[in-house]
C-alpha cells in the first residue's frame, strides 16, 4: 500500500490527479469502518492520502456575506470559534465525544455521507455550498447535490473538499435536535434542525431537514416555500396538514439502533414541536 | 512507510511505519506505554485517552501521519505532572479508581477538560467525561472528583 | 481503633491512576505468539470437512484433535465443548485456534481455512427445556380455586452484556512442563479444574494466576474457562508463549451474557382483596449450552416473592436451550429478573384492586421469622421498614408519587425493594466450595493473606488488608495480599454470589483471631480456617426446600425521571439508595458498589438494548450497544444502615450484586408513574414508551 502524507495541497492535488487514493482526515469515520486486529493496520481497500494536517484547509473566514470554513477544521476548533454559526455549535455541541470532536473534520462528516452525520442537517438548512478543487479546477456544489445516498457522493476521484461556504443569514428561531440512544457518545437514531424567521407574525423564510430518516438528508424547499408568507397563526391552525405533507417524505428505515416507526413519529413530533414554538 | 517525528511524554521520538498506522498500537507495542489500553478500537470507551497538543484523542483511532510534529502525553508521561498529583490524591479521596481499566483514560478526559475549563459545573464535567465509559463506578465518584480536583488545584489548570 | 467501615485509600489505586498495573494485555513475553479463533459462521450445522491450506512454518492450528483430555469446559453442567468436533450450536462457536508470530499471516490463514457445513434447523423459540425445577410452599391451588379474583402478567427482559471496559484475554506458556495461565478472570480454581480435566493432567502441571482486571461482573466467572482450556490445549502442543486476546466485537458476539427471561405471575385474591396465592412460571434463554443457566434459575425461582412474604406460592422455571451464544453469571444472577416482575406484578395488583401500591407492598413486606419462598426462615432482623422511610424522606417520594400520577406532567418516580442472597445458592458452600483460607506470618512479622479471592476493582485487596489489620491491630502495609496464584493460595473459591467478603472475608477475620491468639514476635506461623455451614442451615436441593441462603442483604431504591412527550426519551433526574448489607468494611467502597451497581441495574431497565436475530447478535460493539455515560448519570444519593450480621466480619454480608438487582424495576415503576401506562418489558426503551403512549 502506498499510504502518504503530503505537505501541501498542491501535492495532494497532484497525487490525486495520478493515483486512486481514498482521502482520511481525522479517521474517526473510516479508522472505525477500515479496523482490524489490534497492532496491524487497517484495512483500508485503497491507497490512503492523509490530508489532515494540510495547512491550506484550515481556517474560517468571513467574506462577501459569507462564512468558509476549510475543510479541515475539526469540530471541536469550530464550537469554540465565535464565526460558527450558533445552529452548527447547537449541532456539534451534542455530537460524540471531546475526543472525537478534536480529530473529526467538518470536511469528514460531509465525505463520510453518513445520514446520521449531525453537521448535515444544519448545512442543508444553511443552505451551504461545498468547494471541490482538483488540479484542473474548482468548482462548487450545493451539499444536497454533493451528497446522494449513504457513503454516495458526485465527487470525481481526483477531487477533495476543501471549503464549505455557508451565506450569513437572520433567523429568528433556530433548532437542533439530536434522539441518540443516550445523552452524550450516541449516533444519532434521527436528527432534526430547523430554522425561521418571523417578521411582523408572518414566516419569511423557513428550512427544515431531517438526518438518519433516508438514505440522505431530508430537506424540502417547496414545501418550505409552501408556508413563506403565512402568518404564524395560520401556521398552527393549519399544522396537521404540514406535518402530513412534510410526513410523506420521511421514511425511515429499521436498524440496530432504532425502528422505523419511533423515527417517523418522532421526526414528525420534533418538527411540531418547532412549529408551535415560533 | 513514512518516517514520522513528535514528541512523546516530552521526548522526541521518531518511528518508521506506515501513516495509518493506529497511535494506540504506536504507543503500545512499540514505545511500551502500555497504560494507555484498548477497550473498543472503534472510537467509543476512551480507555485508549492521550493528549495531543493539550487535547483529548482516542488513539485507537488516531492514524499515525497525523501526529508528524505534534506533542502526545500518555498517562504514564501524565502522570510526572503536579496537576495528575491534584487529580490522582482527588480520585483516591473521592473513590474514582474500581477495576481502573478506564482510569488512564478518565484523568486524561479530567485534564483535557480542565485546560480548557478550569473550573467546569457538574455539567460541564459530565459533558467533559462523556467520551469516557466506566462500568464500575456510576461515575458519581469520579465527577465527585474532578471537581474537587478542580478547587484544590486552583492556579494549575 | 477507627470503625472498620471508616474509609481508607485503596491500596491498588495509584498503579491504576498511572498506568503501570498490568492487565493481561499488556503483559509481555520474550517469544510469544498470537493466537486467533477460528469460529463458526453458521448457527446449526453439521460440519462436513474442513481444509487448512499449508501453513507456513511456526504457524500451528489447534483443535479438537490435539486435546489430551476431555473436549469439555467443566463448569457446573459440562456441556460445552473447548473446540466444536462434529457440529455447531450457536454462530461463533470456536472450532479452532489459529497460533504463530504475526498477526497479518495469522488472519490471512485464517481466511483461507474453507470449512464445509450441512446447515440445520436452528431453534430459537422456547421450545427444548433442559432444565425444569418446581416447588411449592402452602396451598397456593387452594387459593387459586378459592379465589374472588385472579390477576395475570407477563414480563419479558432482555439481554444485558457485562460490558467491562477490559475485554476478555488470557496469556500462557510452560514453565518447567507446567502450563502457566494469567488472565483476566474472576476464579483462578475454575480456571485450573477446567483445564487439568481437558489436559487430563495433574493438580501440579496446571498453574493459573491472576492479571490485573479490568472489570467482569459475572462475565468474568465461567467464560475464562473456556478461552483457557483452548489455550492450555495450544501451549501443550506448540510449547511456546501464547496470547489470545479477544477484540471487542468478539468478546461481545461471543461472550455469556445476562439470560433474557419471560415471567408469567399470577395472584390469587380473596375477597378481603388480600394476595392469597401467587404463582410464578419462569423460562430463560440459556442459548446453546447450559452452563451455569441451571444455578441462575434457581436463583431467580428462589426471588419469586421478592421482598415480600405470601403465603401459598407455586413456581415453576425452564432453562431453554436455543441455537444462540450460551449465557451465564453476571452480577444479580437470575435474581434482576424476577425481582423486575415481582416489583411490577405487586404493583399491577394494586392498580387492578385500587389499592395504594405502598399499603398493600407494606402489608406483605417480609419480616424476621417469615417462611422464605423455599419455607427457610428469615433469622436475622429486618430493617426494612427504617430503610423504606428514609428512602422516601430523602427523595420526598410520597408527594412526588401523587404529584406525577397527574397527566401530562411526564414525570415518575420508582421505588423498588428487594433481598439478595449472599453467597452459594442451597448447600453449595458446603457441599461444592469447601472454601478454605490461610494466613501466613512470616519471621518479619508480616502478614500474607493467600485467598483464591480476585480484586475486579470491588476493592477486596483493600478491603480483606482492613479485616486482618483491625483484627490484628498492625497496619495496612504489614499486611501482603497479592494477586492470587494457584501454586501459591489454596481455593477459598470463585469471586461470585456476593460471597467474597461475607464467607471468605469470614474465613480470614477467623483465621486472623487464631493467629492473633498464636502470634510471637518473629516467628513464622501459617494459621488456616476451612467453611463450615452452620448446623441449623438445611437445604433440600432437589425439592427447594429450606434456608436457600445464609442471609441476606436487603435493598430500598428510589429512581426519578422524566418522559419527552416529543421523543419519549428518559432522563434520569435522581437516585436514592438505602442498603443494610450488615456492616460496611469500607464504607467508600460500598457505596462505589452502589454507584456502579445501581447505574448498571438502572441501565438493564430503560437503556440497554440487546437484540439476536436469527442467531446472531446485533448490537456487537460499544457504539451500538448503549450504556450510560457521564451524561446520562444523575446526582446520586446512598444511604448505609447497620444491620451486623453475626456470622459475617464485623457483620458484614453480600454487598456486590445487591446494588444492581433493584436498579430496574425502581426506572420501570418511575416510567410507569410518568406515563400512566402499565410497563411490563424492559429495556424500556423510547421505542416501547411511544408504544404505549400512542396504544397502551
Amino acid at each position: 500500500m502506498k499510504n502518504l502524507t503530503p505537505k501541501t495541497l498542491k501535492e495532494t492535488l497532484i497525487l490525486l490527479n495520478e493515483g486512486d487514493y481514498k482521502i482520511l482526515a481525522g479517521g474517526t469515520d473510516l479508522m472505525i469502518q477500515n479496523r482490524a486486529w489490534s497492532n496491524t493496520l487497517p484495512k483500508f481497500n485503497k491507497d490512503i492520502l492523509l490530508v489532515f494536517n494540510l495547512p491550506e484547509l484550515k481556517y474560517i473566514t468571513l467574506e462577501d456575506d459569507c462564512l468558509h470554513i476549510g475543510s479541515t477544521m475539526t469540530l471541536e476548533e469550530l464550537l469554540y470559534h465565535k464565526l460558527t454559526p450558533k445552529l452548527l455549535v447547537e449541532a456539534i455541541k451534542i455530537m460524540a465525544s471531546p475526543a472525537i470532536r478534536n480529530m473529526a473534520t467538518l470536511g469528514g462528516n460531509i465525505g463520510n455521507a453518513s445520514p446520521a452525520g449531525d453537521s448535515l442537517p444544519v448545512l442543508y438548512i444553511l443552505n451551504a455550498i461545498v468547494v471541490i478543487e482538483s488540479i484542473e479546477r474548482t468548482r462548487e456544489l450545493p451539499i444536497e447535490d454533493l451528497i446522494i445516498g449513504p457513503g454516495k457522493k458526485t465527487i470525481q476521484k481526483n477531487e477533495i473538499i476543501k471549503e464549505i461556504k455557508i451565506p450569513m443569514s437572520n433567523f429568528t428561531s433556530i433548532r437542533f435536535d439530536k434522539v441518540g440512544g443516550r445523552k452524550a457518545d450516541a449516533i444519532s437514531k434521527i436528527s432534526f434542525a430547523g430554522v425561521a424567521k418571523v417578521k411582523n407574525n408572518t414566516i419569511q423564510d423557513f428550512r427544515v431537514s431531517f438526518g438518519a430518516v433516508g438514505p440522505t438528508v431530508v430537506r424540502n424547499k417547496e414545501l418550505e416555500a409552501n408556508v413563506i408568507g403565512l402568518t404564524v397563526d395560520d401556521m398552527k391552525v393549519n399544522i396537521q396538514e404540514i406535518l402530513n405533507e412534510f410526513g410523506n417524505f420521511i421514511r425511515p428505515i429499521d436498524d440496530q439502533r432504532s425502528n422505523k416507526e419511533y423515527r417517523k413519529t418522532v421526526a414528525i413530533n420534533l418538527l411540531k414541536s418547532f412549529i408551535l414554538s415560533l | 512507510m513514512a518516517k514520522i517525528k513528535f514528541t512523546l511524554n516530552n521526548k522526541q521520538v521518531e518511528i518508521e511505519k506506515s501513516p495509518t498506522a493506529r497511535l494506540l498500537d504506536i504507543l503500545r507495542e512499540d514505545f511500551d506505554f502500555t497504560g494507555v489500553k484498548e477497550g473498543c478500537g472503534e472510537g467509543e470507551c476512551g480507555a485508549c485517552a492521550v493528549l495531543i497538543n493539550d487535547q483529548i484523542v482516542n488513539s485507537c483511532i488516531v492514524p499515525l501521519g497525523t501526529v508528524e510534529g505534534k506533542n502526545i502525553v500518555t498517562i504514564e508521561g501524565f502522570s510526572k505532572t503536579k496537576r495528575h498529583e491534584v487529580l490522582r490524591n482527588a480520585f483516591e479521596e473521592e473513590g474514582a479508581v474500581q477495576c481502573g481499566f478506564c482510569t488512564p483514560g478518565m484523568l486524561i478526559a479530567s485534564e483535557s477538560l480542565l485546560n480548557k475549563n478550569p473550573h467546569p459545573t457538574d455539567e460541564e464535567i459530565k459533558i467533559g467525561l462523556s467520551g469516557n465509559l466506566c462500568r464500575c463506578t456510576g461515575y458519581n465518584m469520579i465527577i465527585k472528583a474532578v471537581k474537587s480536583a478542580s478547587k484544590k488545584g486552583d492556579g494549575l489548570w | 481503633m477507627k470503625d472498620i467501615s471508616s474509609s481508607v485509600r485503596k491500596v491498588d489505586s495509584i498503579i491504576k491512576m498511572s498506568g503501570v498495573a498490568q492487565y493481561v494485555d499488556d503483559i509481555k513475553i520474550s517469544g510469544m505468539l498470537y493466537a486467533k479463533t477460528v469460529r463458526s459462521t453458521k448457527v446449526k450445522a453439521i460440519i462436513k470437512n474442513i481444509i487448512i491450506p499449508e501453513l507456513p512454518s511456526g504457524y500451528h492450528t489447534v483443535d479438537h484433535s490435539d486435546i489430551p483430555g476431555k473436549n469439555v469446559v467443566s463448569i457446573i453442567f459440562d456441556d460445552m465443548p473447548v473446540f466444536a468436533e462434529k457440529e455447531v450450536k450457536y454462530y461463533g462457536e470456536p472450532i479452532m485456534l489459529v497460533v504463530g508470530e504475526d498477526k497479518d499471516v495469522i488472519t490471512d490463514i485464517i481466511s483461507n481455512i474453507e470449512i464445509e457445513y450441512q446447515e440445520q434447523t436452528p431453534v430459537f423459540e422456547k421450545i427444548k427445556s433442559a432444565i425444569n425445577y418446581h416447588f411449592v410452599k402452602g396451598d397456593s391451588n387452594k387459593a387459586f380455586k378459592n379465589a374472588k379474583k385472579i390477576i395475570k402478567y407477563d414480563y419479558e427482559t432482555g439481554y444485558q452484556e457485562q460490558l467491562y471496559i477490559e475485554p476478555q484475554g488470557m496469556i500462557g506458556e510452560i514453565e518447567n512442563n507446567k502450563v502457566t495461565l494469567t488472565g483476566s478472570i474472576q476464579c483462578p480454581y475454575y480456571v485450573k479444574n477446567a483445564v487439568k480435566v481437558v489436559l487430563d493432567a495433574n493438580d501440579d502441571e496446571v498453574r493459573v494466576k491472576q492479571a490485573v482486571v479490568g472489570g467482569a461482573f459475572g462475565g468474568k466467572e465461567e467464560f475464562p474457562s473456556l478461552m483457557a482450556c483452548e489455550l492450555a490445549v495450544a501451549l501443550r502442543k506448540i510449547k511456546k508463549p501464547i496470547k489470545l486476546i479477544y477484540e471487542r466485537e468478539e468478546d461481545m458476539q461471543v461472550t455469556t451474557k445476562r439470560h433474557p427471561a419471560w415471567i408469567h405471575m399470577e395472584a390469587a385474591i380473596n375477597e378481603f382483596n388480600e394476595i392469597d396465592g401467587l404463582t410464578a412460571k419462569a423460562a430463560i434463554d440459556a442459548g446453546a449450552s447450559i452452563g451455569l443457566s441451571g444455578v441462575v434459575l434457581a436463583r431467580a425461582l428462589i426471588a419469586s416473592t421478592g421482598a415480600y412474604t405470601i403465603e401459598n406460592i407455586e413456581v415453576d422455571g425452564d432453562v431453554f436451550l436455543t441455537n444462540t451464544v450460551p449465557n451465564g453469571a453476571f452480577r444479580g444472577f437470575g435474581a434482576p429478573q424476577m425481582l423486575f416482575a415481582v416489583e411490577m406484578f405487586i404493583h399491577h395488583i394494586a392498580k387492578e384492586l385500587d389499592i395504594d401500591p405502598l399499603e398493600l407492598r407494606l402489608k406483605y413486606l417480609a419480616k424476621q421469622g417469615d417462611a422464605t419462598s423455599t419455607r427457610g426462615k428469615f433469622r436475622d432482623p429486618i430493617i426494612m421498614n427504617d430503610m423504606i422511610k428514609k428512602a422516601m424522606e430523602m427523595s420526598d417520594y410520597k408527594n412526588k408519587v401523587k404529584a406525577y400520577e397527574e397527566e401530562g406532567t411526564y414525570k415518575g418516580i420508582g421505588m423498588s425493594w428487594f433481598l439478595h442472597g449472599c453467597g452459594f445458592t442451597g448447600s453449595g458452600e458446603a457441599d461444592h466450595i469447601k472454601a478454605l483460607v490461610k494466613l501466613e506470618k512470616g519471621a518479619d512479622d508480616k502478614v500474607t493473606i493467600l485467598i483464591a479471592a480476585v480484586d475486579m476493582g470491588q476493592g477486596i485487596q483493600t478491603t480483606m488488608k482492613k479485616i486482618v489489620s483491625h483484627i490484628l491491630n498492625i497496619p495496612l502495609d504489614q499486611i501482603i495480599y497479592n494477586k492470587p496464584d494457584t501454586d501459591l493460595v489454596p481455593d477459598s473459591g470463585p469471586t461470585v454470589a456476593s460471597r467474597t467478603i461475607m464467607i471468605v472475608g469470614g474465613l480470614v477475620a477467623r483465621a486472623a483471631k487464631q493467629l492473633k491468639e498464636k502470634w510471637e514476635d518473629g516467628k513464622q506461623i501459617v494459621v488456616s480456617e476451612r467453611y463450615k455451614q452452620p448446623e441449623y442451615i438445611k437445604w433440600d436441593e432437589d425439592n427447594f426446600i429450606g434456608d436457600a441462603y445464609p442471609a441476606y442483604s436487603w435493598g430500598v431504591n428510589i429512581v426519578e425521571v422524566e418522559v419527552c412527550p416529543v421523543t419519549y426519551q428518559v432522563t434520569l433526574v435522581g437516585i436514592w439508595s438505602v442498603y443494610d448489607v450488615g456492616k460496611a468494611i469500607d464504607e467508600r467502597i460500598v457505596m462505589g458498589q452502589a454507584d456502579g451497581g445501581i447505574l448498571q441495574g438502572v441501565g438493564y431497565g430503560y437503556l440497554e438494548v440487546m437484540r439476536n436475530e436469527n442467531g446472531r447478535i446485533v448490537h456487537k460493539n460499544v457504539t451500538d450497544y448503549i450504556i450510560p455515560t457521564t451524561g446520562d448519570t444523575p446526582p446520586m444519593e446512598t444511604f448505609l444502615i447497620d444491620n451486623p450480621y453475626p456470622l459475617g466480619p464485623y457483620g458484614a454480608k453480600g454487598a456486590g450484586e445487591l446494588t444492581l438487582v433493584g436498579g430496574a424495576p425502581a426506572v420501570a415503576l418511575a416510567i410507569e408513574n410518568a406515563i400512566n401506562k402499565k410497563v411490563t418489558r424492559i429495556p424500556v426503551t423510547p421505542e416501547y414508551i411511544m408504544e404505549l403512549m400512542k396504544n397502551g
